[in-house]
């Protein structure tokens, strides 16, 4: 069974900026764990650690129990697409790919499988140089795949693919975790991402960071279940509605043509409506999305430890602004606020 | 360990600038070696006196500045591991072989036989240099009055001097004297380069300072004290063609051609180590 645990992982770039904080996660294997976070909370620099790319400061970050550069076939046992990973721009992709093959002992039949799966085998002999973002992309996916690894570490996946590309990748990597290859446990794949509403499509369980620090982990489902749920309801009988439901004791309120009752679910407003015969044109029950979690775990926070993060500023003043007089080249000092707001 | 070594050698022949360094060093190779060629006198290197064209001196002349090939290996051999970081195919690398001194170990078997590969092809179009001024005939003559270029043998004859034409029994005796040395000496500054880019990591730096150091700084320090300058890695390299090299009359104080050799292994090997312990260990971000 594939194990990722993560103890008291720390880095400290430079000794000054702290990017990861004691973290201490555990992925699970058979669903998408979306390792989500704001810009600069540290999930580039975690994944980073967990492929042995960057040395961590303190703590650990195991893949099988094992460090990354101890593993004796890394290649067959974790795949990671990366984000600032390279290509030689003269290079083949089928050059690029059997390389890889070369180092981890894989045949070549390997690279034509790979090449295959992504799309690319009809451009294999082109030079990467030429390549579009979303083709490196694939091309950075083949190489990930070509150890048929039981773990999947995809930062950014998303990034340059074209809407179909994101499709497909989706359907892809539900597929690719939940296919039980020898032990029958399923695979992990892990995909860092800061759109949420994309990570809510393919992500079972969440790893929510901010400043390099845990701010949640759980599957998404119970992660959402605990948070506010609400329902909505058009109705010619709004005062109407508003009075039963206040009656029956449930929280109430008339807003933009819509009876809104927070906390409420259609079980408890249900039989309210029928009870007093409420005519309705349209009921909506919701529960908060991945994104107002995530603002609820992160928001507020500073982008970095022990950082102050600036707010990004008020766009609505970007246009409606006071234009400057015609005569002077620069705003008068007096004028209303700066773009930047400050803490 | 046979895996990365075909990776490394694959990663060399798919991309177009090792290719480019080759046909540098053959062009190089024709222009230097045809231009002391047919220089008056034909001096290189220290060499006293007058070279008459033609003579066995002269062939050697010819061939020896051929060894100019190895700042080209040393420009191989930083490209090899510095083009890594240069184009980021360092994370691939490191993820499919996250012990990174198995890749610099990988890399210096690499470079030693690409420099090998180049030392080969410069001594070949050394022999293709030889075989044209063979077939040129081109003759001289030492006589009283200095060495006259383009003179007849009659006329040679007739000033009581010595006639020299370029034959291939001088042309060959001269080339296999030669080509072992330039060729391992080539081999081994490909290390070098390679050890020089495992420490400095930045492509323009390692390039700069290898060249600098061995065209100026070395120079200066052979000049000033020829003691420590021996020891230095152009001028061991140098002693390998030497050891090969019978009529050698520079005056510069040098290694027998074994000490040569491991100088520019222990160069090479110590940069590397060095190199691998402290900038190779840093984060790839």
């Amino acid at each position: 069974m594939p194990t990722i645990q993560a103890r008291g992982l720390t880095k400290r770039f430079g000794g000054k900026v702290l990017a990861v904080d004691h973290l201490d996660f555990d992925a699970i294997p058979g669903g998408v764990t979306g390792f989500l976070g704001p810009n600069g909370a540290g999930k580039t620099t975690t994944l980073r650690m967990l492929l042995g790319l960057v040395t961590p400061t303190s703590g650990s970050v195991l893949v099988d129990g094992h460090r990354y550069r101890d593993l004796p076939d890394p290649t067959e046992r974790i795949g990671a697409v990366l984000e600032a990973s390279g290509f030689h721009p003269a290079r083949t992709a089928r050059n690029h790919l059997r390389i890889v093959a070369n180092m981890a002992n894989l045949p070549f039949s390997r690279v034509e499988e790979c090449l295959d799966l992504v799309g690319l085998s009809e451009v294999a002999d082109r030079k990467v140089g030429g390549f579009s973002m979303g083709m490196r992309q694939r091309l950075e996916l083949a190489r990930a795949l070509m150890g048929k690894p039981d773990i999947l570490v995809l930062d950014e996946p998303a990034n340059g693919l074209d809407p179909q590309g994101i499709a497909w990748l989706r359907d892809f990597l539900r597929f690719y975790a939940s296919e039980k290859p020898v032990s029958g446990d399923g695979r992990i794949v892990i995909v860092s991402s800061h759109l949420l509403s994309e990570a809510q499509l393919i992500v079972d369980d969440v790893i929510v960071l901010t400043a390099g620090r845990l701010a949640a982990q759980g599957r998404l489902a119970d992660l959402l279940a605990g948070t506010k749920r609400s329902v909505r309801v058009r109705t010619p009988d709004a005062e109407r509605l508003v009075h039963a439901l206040k009656a029956a004791g449930l929280p109430a309120v008339f807003q933009d043509g819509f009876v809104v009752c927070e906390g409420c679910t259609p079980e408890l407003v249900g039989p309210v409506m029928v009870e007093n015969r409420i005519e309705v044109h349209e009921m909506v029950s919701s529960t908060e999305s991945l994104e107002s979690l995530f603002f609820s775990l992160t928001g507020g926070e500073p982008a970095m430890a022990g950082q102050p993060a600036a707010p990004m500023g008020d766009y609505r003043r970007f246009n409606d602004g006071p234009a400057p007089p015609p005569a002077q080249a620069q705003m008068p000092s007096s004028s209303p606020g700066p773009v930047g707001g400050q803490r | 360990m046979r895996g990365l070594l075909t990776a490394e050698v694959r990663k060399l022949w798919t991309i177009w600038s090792s290719y480019v360094v080759l046909l540098i060093v053959v062009v190089i190779d024709l222009l230097f070696g045809f231009i002391i060629a047919f220089a008056p006198g034909g001096r290189h290197r220290g060499a006293a006196g007058l070279v008459p064209h033609g003579s066995s001196q002269w062939f050697t002349n010819v061939f020896a500045v051929l060894d100019n090939s190895r700042l080209l290996a040393l420009v191989l051999g930083v490209l090899i591991i510095t083009g890594e970081y240069r184009h980021k195919t360092v994370t691939p690398t490191f993820l499919a072989e996250p012990r990174r001194g198995r890749v610099v170990t990988a890399k210096l078997g690499v470079s030693f036989g690409a420099g090998l590969v180049l030392g080969a092809i410069t001594m070949l179009t050394g022999l293709v240099i030889g075989l044209v001024l063979v077939g040129l005939k081109v003759h001289s003559c030492l006589s009283f009055a200095g060495v006259g270029q383009g003179v007849s043998q009659a006329m040679c004859s007739a000033q009581h001097g010595l006639y020299y034409v370029a034959n291939t029994h001088d042309m060959w005796h001269d080339w296999s004297q030669i080509a072992p040395g330039v060729i391992l000496g080539t081999g081994l500054f490909a290390i070098y380069g390679l050890g020089l880019g495992a420490l400095l990591k930045n492509q323009i730096v390692a390039i700069v300072v290898g060249l600098i150091f061995t065209l100026v700084v070395e120079s200066i320090i052979v000049a000033v004290w020829p003691t420590i300058g021996e020891y230095l890695p152009g001028q061991a390299a140098t002693a390998l063609e030497d050891a090969a090299r019978t009529s050698f009359s520079g005056t510069a104080q040098l290694l027998p051609w074994w000490g040569g050799a491991g100088m520019l292994l222990v160069y090479g090997i110590a940069l590397a180590l060095v190199g691998t312990f402290t900038t190779l260990r840093s984060d790839i971000t």
